[in-house]
């Protein structure tokens, strides 16, 4: 099974292309550091309330991304979710580098002439084997269109989409419309989750007001 | 954290106190999952000694939510503290949970 940070980097991967998916470079920025952040709190060596984030637990996690993440939040302190997302999105660039060559290493993605190719073209969801996929897309696609609840991986996973814009990957366009409601409600069940939304969405705005006329 | 169990009737009352933090998570799941056990269950928490409750509380609340769903039963929280609603409602559980004031009306609320 794959972390977050690695599934948040192949789901951003634009496989016709070979070439990541054209979100602001900050807010992707952010993204990956939301997955880092959130992957570290589904394996408990971080906390989060409405005010901070907190490390409980510095032990490793043999996962080197994450762990140069740890390491960065427990010499920080204790921050906001806000701060804690701005002190990893710092070094996000970094990891996405790293993140995509273990996938190549991984035999998940294989590099050609520049370009980063999925092996299994049709792998969009979070686990590598075939049956897998298909039960990882079923199960996201219930969990949006009814009133199931969430497990707190689905709502990272559904965070982590709706922060770029890859709801397409599960649901039809009328689908997402119609699940608006649904998505926002269960973005917000990860206080991490939500500070992260938050900070994607001020980039959003920037990023859009910056490319309008000022007339 | 602090779990008290007692029965009335159908309905178990789990009663939590103290923190639910990453401190208490795991020994707070289990010992839901031995309420949630088997059969339907129709539970109800009494927060009203709960102080503080975080991520790692909450993730822990929602995995009981989800199997008692599963199992086709109820669970109903009462006697949030001020601090510990605004989390749940800033996070959006308190449109998972529903949420009585005091313990007979989370009785009631399971008929």
């Amino acid at each position: 099974m794959l972390g977050f940070v690695e599934e948040i980097v192949l789901l951003q991967l634009d496989d016709a292309k070979g070439r990541f998916l054209e979100l602001p470079l900050s807010a992707a920025h952010v993204v990956l550091a939301g997955a880092a952040v959130m992957e570290l709190a589904m394996q408990n060596r971080i906390d989060a309330d409405l005010d901070r984030v907190i490390v409980v637990d510095r032990t490793p996690t043999g996962d080197d991304i994450l762990d140069d993440v740890l390491q960065r939040l427990a010499e920080a302190g204790e921050l906001s979710p806000a701060s804690a997302l701005e002190c990893v999105t710092a070094h996000a660039g970094a990891y996405h580098e790293r993140a995509v060559r273990r996938l190549v290493a991984k035999g998940i993605l294989r590099e050609q002439d520049g370009r980063f190719l999925w092996v299994f073209r049709t792998r969009r969801y979070p686990v590598v084997n075939d049956s897998e996929q298909r039960e990882v897309k079923a199960r996201l696609r219930g969990l949006l269109l009814t009133d199931e609840i969430p497990d707190p991986r689905d709502v990272v996973l559904v965070c982590l989409i709706d922060a770029c814009n890859l709801l397409g990957l599960v649901l039809s366009p009328h689908e997402i419309e119609q699940t608006r409601g649904r998505v926002a409600q269960l973005s917000r069940l990860d206080l991490i989750g939500q500070a992260m939304t938050r900070a994607v969405a001020e980039i959003r705005f920037t990023v859009r007001h910056a490319a309008s006329p000022a007339y | 954290m602090d779990f008290a169990q007692e029965q009335a009737g159908e309905v178990t009352i789990v009663r939590i106190a103290g923190r639910l933090d990453s401190s208490a998570a795991q020994s707070a799941e289990e010992s839901f999952a031995r309420v949630v056990g088997a059969g339907t269950p129709q539970i109800a928490v009494d927060m009203s000694k709960l102080d503080y409750i975080s991520s790692a509380g909450l993730r822990v609340l929602l995995v009981v939510a989800k199997k008692v769903q599963q199992a086709k039963g109820k669970v109903v929280l009462f006697g949030l503290v001020p601090n510990v609603r605004e989390v749940f409602s800033i996070s959006g559980f308190d449109k998972i949970f529903q949420i009585q004031s005091d313990a007979a009306s989370a009785v009631a609320a399971m008929r």
